[in-house]
């Protein structure tokens, strides 16, 4: 009942915006950045893993949930309903059956069973395998033993039942882009032509993707959310330098941009860019992670004696021009287990020099940090760091890296030290999964963090019986981690979207803040490409 | 000379084999693989994709046993299949081939237009205020960092005062070559200006055009037949030489000016350790610098008869 | 080689070169005591971008360090990889060149194929994949920018040494019998070290730009080494909010890269007044 008046608001909303005037809200080309790093791989979101990809692929494709950035957690997308047993492990979805593709087929039940098996694949080595791992039945086909899962059956063409091995939120895992629904006859055969000319089911179809320089979408005029999306043609353009974005979103190139630190200050003061800025605590922990084979870091209270060295207050205001949050502790403000109770590691030097003295190492010692070129959690907040530690007598040497050598060094554990930016969300319970004693460095555990009552924790909250009780025991978990000061816990990313002053509808996206979803994205009439 | 040509041409074969070598066992021996840049590195890696991947790649295998692989795809003119893109890499060079030539050539094209009348102008008026001042403009060129002329130029030109779009390809347009290819093409201006004037200088001394002189010929005829035909010949050499740095150059200007050309693809290759890409990038390049030396060797006896091969 | 007075006149190049090398060098030995505060350990990030003042007589950067005293100290460090990634180069130039000038035959062939080879690569795109292969660092910047940079080098050493070879006195070394080596380094080498000279001044001035543009791509020195590329990098997204951090250093690159291009140039019209 619900669900139908849901519809018919939209429906009535729909007809309202495109009688209201259709001159003011709809038509236009909106153009975006896709910032990170270079050119895209692959529109195929089960086999690419890139960011830089998805923020993309979106606009493309949808899936079974969507992230609802308002609500921030994840709402039905390709369903209207769905049912859950009372031991929620298995979850019966109605689904939509006006969703076409943009080849102009009917998405049915049978399409969402192909695209899950097709991630499950071992050929398809997909990012996306984990997120549907707990479905009954997938384990098999990702190990190659069988090629359909178990736990997926469809009772009719709009009526799909979906088994799990564990009683987990499943919104939290299918409404990634990674695992968009997908017509299988735009794929069987040609995988390779997929992957450059996508077909989806989402709000924009491709059109061009010019190498190294944009990819261009347009309007689906069969997408089923009715009368949307707006806007007529969505243009990413490949700008992986801050600088010059910055300089195409002033000179009006670019209707929105992230925000870099260094701009940041800038925009706040520009009359005209202050009030047209969305921000967001993402859900992304910046860390120095402490090897724990390192032996002074094997001591609990030197890693605790480098939280209360550093004032990361002043850091962040200094050098990331308070674009960040302060950490205090793993889970970033925006997890729905944030803990506010939690309140960091003060920075007090006394205490700092007091547990290192304890510890035997007050003439301190030296240890080597890696990092990468990043701006906001690299070898600059290193160097940061260096005035601070010193104090405590431990000298950090910063040692840069790229991307991919930074990656094989914490894999293998070759480091004394690392800063990173792990991802800290959406869900906080998988988010912690990765630092279980059982979690190999090379599954992301990089500083081989082991402690059996974190792990204790973990399981309850995982076999808990409601939400409240599971609640609980990640808030737990978060505090016995945050006590075992595995990571010197710096920062929460507060990401910065700008938009030009005729663009409406852009959303503080908590998981990604470029994962923009344009379905609801007007411009107005003062845009110059409107 | 179509001998010659041909003669030149079968000499590239050994060339691009020992590169291929060189640059097989250096790319090769980079620290990190493509698996890990495959996915979002703020996220918890999953071992058994990293495992598949490499599997897939066959980056698993012993080095030598993958160099003749490729060697062997070489021969028949494939460079082999993009890790992390799964395209082949003819088809991604070839679509970058073209703006990286477009930027190069216009980059050629400002500093012969500029460079060349500037080292005339300056030796002709040799010790006058237009020489002293060209002179420093050109030696002050080749003295600046790229990256940091390109970025005044945008806070000029784009921010400043709304001439030009900052950056990108914008389909081709022509608005958007102008400051790449100035930002390309600055250094190799100075340089040429400089070289034209050594050149001009050199000739203007030399017996015959004293005799020429004597003989009663305008200055400008001079000036116009003699000196021209050769001064081509030393600038050709520097402009095959310079080519090389030029194409080498188009790596840091087409990062700055985010242009999907082969030095951008080149870059992204490298930090992404997507081997095949970096070496059809790399091989396509110095190719491209092989085939404009030749050129320029058969320009020789086109601009100067006396040169004979 | 006559340094005659004749000579210096009007070679204002060399004049005016050799005033801005002298002066990097000079701020290169004397930076401690030149520099106001430590480049590295002054760091205050209660004065992190603060403008030019009196205090700080450039402005201080992103980390609160004081921007004069990073560019007295980066004169070591951009001088350091000038120099010495010339000198290997100009070794390997030298020895190679010099050989194969002197020998001929297979071992000239060889050397002038892997030359032409070296010609064909662009050195910054081989500087670029050893420095990935190496990482950031500033003894991989002297091996890779040395290793790139000979074959110019070479090349003109053999060709120097090629028509050195044909002067009488090498001739009347050679009966009377010096060994080999005494000849080529004792008797040839002095007659070709002008062209040499000139190759490595300006290889220097190369050096140093193509140091700023690898940190221009992340593979530089390593932080907090206080060098004039690192720098300008580093600051490019300041450069419009707080461009003294970018200006100073971009400054004293186009100075001294402008000091060893003048010096180049003047040693050049001084070692060979027929050249013009």
């Amino acid at each position: 009942m619900k669900n139908i008046g849901t519809l018919l608001l939209a429906a009535v909303t729909a007809l309202l915006v495109t009688a209201g005037g259709a001159s003011a809200s709809s038509g236009g080309t909106f153009v975006f950045c896709a910032p990170y790093g270079g050119d895209l791989f692959s529109l195929d979101m089960h086999k690419t893993s890139r960011t830089q990809d998805y923020i993309v692929g979106l606009n493309i494709n949808r899936s079974l949930y969507k992230w609802d950035a308002d609500q921030s957690k994840p709402v039905l997308a390709l369903a209207t309903d769905v049912k859950i047993s009372a031991d929620r492990k298995v979850y019966t979805f109605s689904l939509r059956n006006n969703v076409k593709f943009h080849n102009g087929r009917t998405m049915t039940a049978d399409d969402v069973i192909w695209s899950y098996n097709r991630i499950a694949q071992p050929e398809t080595s997909s990012s996306a395998a984990s997120y549907i791992a707990n479905i009954e039945g997938a384990d098999a086909v990702m190990t190659g033993k069988t090629k359909t899962i178990s736990g997926l059956k469809k009772i009719d063409d709009f009526t799909l039942e979906m088994t799990l091995k564990h009683p987990v939120d499943i919104g939290y895992a299918l409404c990634k882009v990674e695992a968009a629904i997908v017509p299988r006859e735009a794929i069987e055969g040609r995988e390779a032509e997929f992957s450059i000319n996508p077909v989806g089911c989402g709000p924009f179809k491709f059109v061009k993707w010019v190498r190294g320089s944009e990819v261009i979408l347009e309007k689906f005029d069969g997408y089923f959310e009715a009368g949307k999306p707006y806007i007529d043609k969505l243009v990413y353009k490949i700008m992986p330098e801050g600088a010059a974005r910055d300089i195409a979103f002033r000179s009006g190139e670019l209707d929105a941009n992230i925000v870099g630190a260094s701009q940041y200050p800038i925009y706040l003061r520009d009359p005209q860019i202050k009030d047209n800025m969305i921000e967001v605590a993402e859900m992304y922990t910046r860390l120095i992670g402490f090897n724990s084979e390192f032996k002074p870091f094997a001591d609990l209270r030197v890693r605790k004696a480098i939280n209360h060295a550093i004032n990361a207050e002043l850091i962040i205001r200094k050098l990331l021009k308070n674009k960040a949050v302060l950490a205090t502790g793993f889970l970033p403000t925006s997890s729905p287990a944030y803990d506010t109770a939690m309140k960091g590691y003060e920075y007090n030097l006394t205490k700092a020099k007091a547990l290192m003295k304890e510890a035997g190492y007050a003439d301190g010692f030296t240890f080597e940090c890696i990092a990468t070129a990043n701006k906001s959690w690299g070898v600059g907040i290193v160097e940061a760091l260096i005035p601070f530690l010193k104090r405590i007598n431990i000298t950090i040497k910063p040692q840069q890296l790229e991307g991919a050598a930074l990656g094989e060094r914490c894999r293998t554990g070759k480091f004394d030290a690392f800063i990173w930016s792990n991802e800290s969300g959406p869900d906080p319970l998988e988010t912690l999964n990765r630092y279980r004693s059982t979690t190999p460095r090379s599954a992301g555990n990089y500083t081989a963090y082991a402690n059996p009552k974190y792990d204790k924790a973990l399981d309850m909250a995982a076999t808990a019986k409601t939400p409240a009780e599971k609640l609980e025991w990640v808030k737990k978990a978060n505090r016995i981690l945050f006590e075992d000061a595995p990571f010197w816990f710096f920062n929460y990313n507060k990401a910065i979207i700008a938009y030009q002053p005729w663009v409406k509808g852009i959303k503080p996206v908590a998981i990604e803040m470029m994962l923009q979803d344009f379905t609801n994205v007007t411009i107005d009439d003062s845009s110059p490409r409107k | 000379m179509r001998a010659y040509a041909f003669r030149r041409i079968l000499q590239f074969i050994p060339t691009i084999l020992i590169i291929s070598v060189i640059m097989f066992v250096l790319l090769n021996l980079l620290p990190g693989n493509a698996a890990l840049m495959a996915g979002d590195q703020r996220k918890a890696p999953d071992p058994r994709v990293v495992e598949q991947l490499k599997k897939e790649w066959g980056i698993d295998k012993p080095i030598h046993t993958r160099y003749f692989i490729y060697l062997k795809g070489l021969v028949q003119g494939d460079l082999g299949t993009s890790f992390l893109r799964r395209e082949p890499v003819n088809k991604l060079v070839g679509e970058r081939i073209w703006p990286t030539l477009r930027l190069s050539f216009a980059a050629l094209f400002i500093s012969v237009a500029i460079g060349i009348p500037l080292g005339f102008i300056s030796a002709l008026k040799r010790g006058s205020l237009i020489d002293t001042a060209s002179m420093v403009a050109a030696v002050s060129g080749v003295s600046l960092p790229q990256f940091w002329l390109g970025l005044l130029m945008m806070y000029l030109f784009s921010v400043v005062l709304g001439w030009l779009p900052s950056s990108g390809y914008g389909n081709g347009n022509f608005v958007n070559l102008i400051m790449p290819a100035f930002t390309l093409g600055i250094g190799y201006t100075a340089l040429l200006a400089r070289a034209t004037r050594a050149a001009v200088l050199e000739v203007l001394h030399k017996d015959y055009i004293r005799t020429a002189r004597a003989k009663g010929l305008s200055e400008i005829m001079v000036n116009w037949r003699h000196v021209m035909r050769n001064t081509m010949v030393l600038v050709l050499t520097t402009a095959g030489l310079q080519f090389g740095a030029l194409i080498g150059q188009t790596v840091i200007v087409e990062k700055l000016f985010s242009w999907p050309g082969l030095g951008s693809l080149l870059v992204d290759s490298i930090f992404q350790r997507d081997i095949p890409v970096t070496q059809g990038c790399i091989l396509v390049m110095i190719l491209v610098f092989l085939i404009v030396n030749l050129v320029v060797d058969l320009l020789y006896s086109v601009v100067d008869p006396r040169i004979e091969y | 080689m006559a340094f005659s007075k004749a000579a210096l006149k009007g070679n204002s190049n060399l004049i005016i070169g050799a005033v801005l090398t002298v002066l990097v060098i000079g701020m290169a030995v004397f930076a401690p005591v030149l520099a106001p505060y430590h480049p590295v350990d002054d760091a205050d990030l209660m004065v992190a971008e603060e403008p030019p003042s009196s205090d700080y007589l450039c402005g201080t950067d992103t980390q609160g360090r004081d921007v004069l005293s990073r560019v007295i100290y980066g004169s070591r460090i951009s001088l350091s990889v000038g120099l010495v990634s010339q000198l290997i180069n100009t070794l390997i130039g030298v020895i190679l060149g010099v050989t194969a000038g002197y020998f001929g035959s297979w071992w000239d062939d060889l050397i002038m194929g892997l030359t032409n080879i070296m010609l064909s690569i662009p050195s910054m795109i081989f500087a670029l994949a050893i420095m990935a292969l190496l990482g950031p660092g500033l003894v991989n910047i002297y091996i890779a920018l040395g290793l790139t940079n000979w074959s110019f080098t070479c090349r003109i050493t053999r060709s120097q040494v090629l028509s050195a070879k044909r002067i009488e006195y090498i001739r009347a070394a050679e009966a009377l019998g010096y060994g080999k080596w005494r000849i080529m380094f004792g008797q040839i080498l002095p007659n070709v070290v002008g062209p040499i000279l000139v190759m490595a001044t300006l290889g220097i001035a190369y050096a140093i730009l193509t140091e700023a543009s690898l940190s221009f791509l992340g593979l530089g020195t390593q932080p907090p080494t206080p060098s004039w590329g690192g720098m300008l990098s580093n600051a490019r997204e300041e450069f419009f909010t707080a461009p003294w951090i970018s200006i100073f250093p971009g400054l004293a690159i186009f100075a001294t890269v402008l000091g060893f291009n003048l010096l180049g140039d003047g040693l050049r019209d001084l070692l060979d007044p027929h050249k013009l």
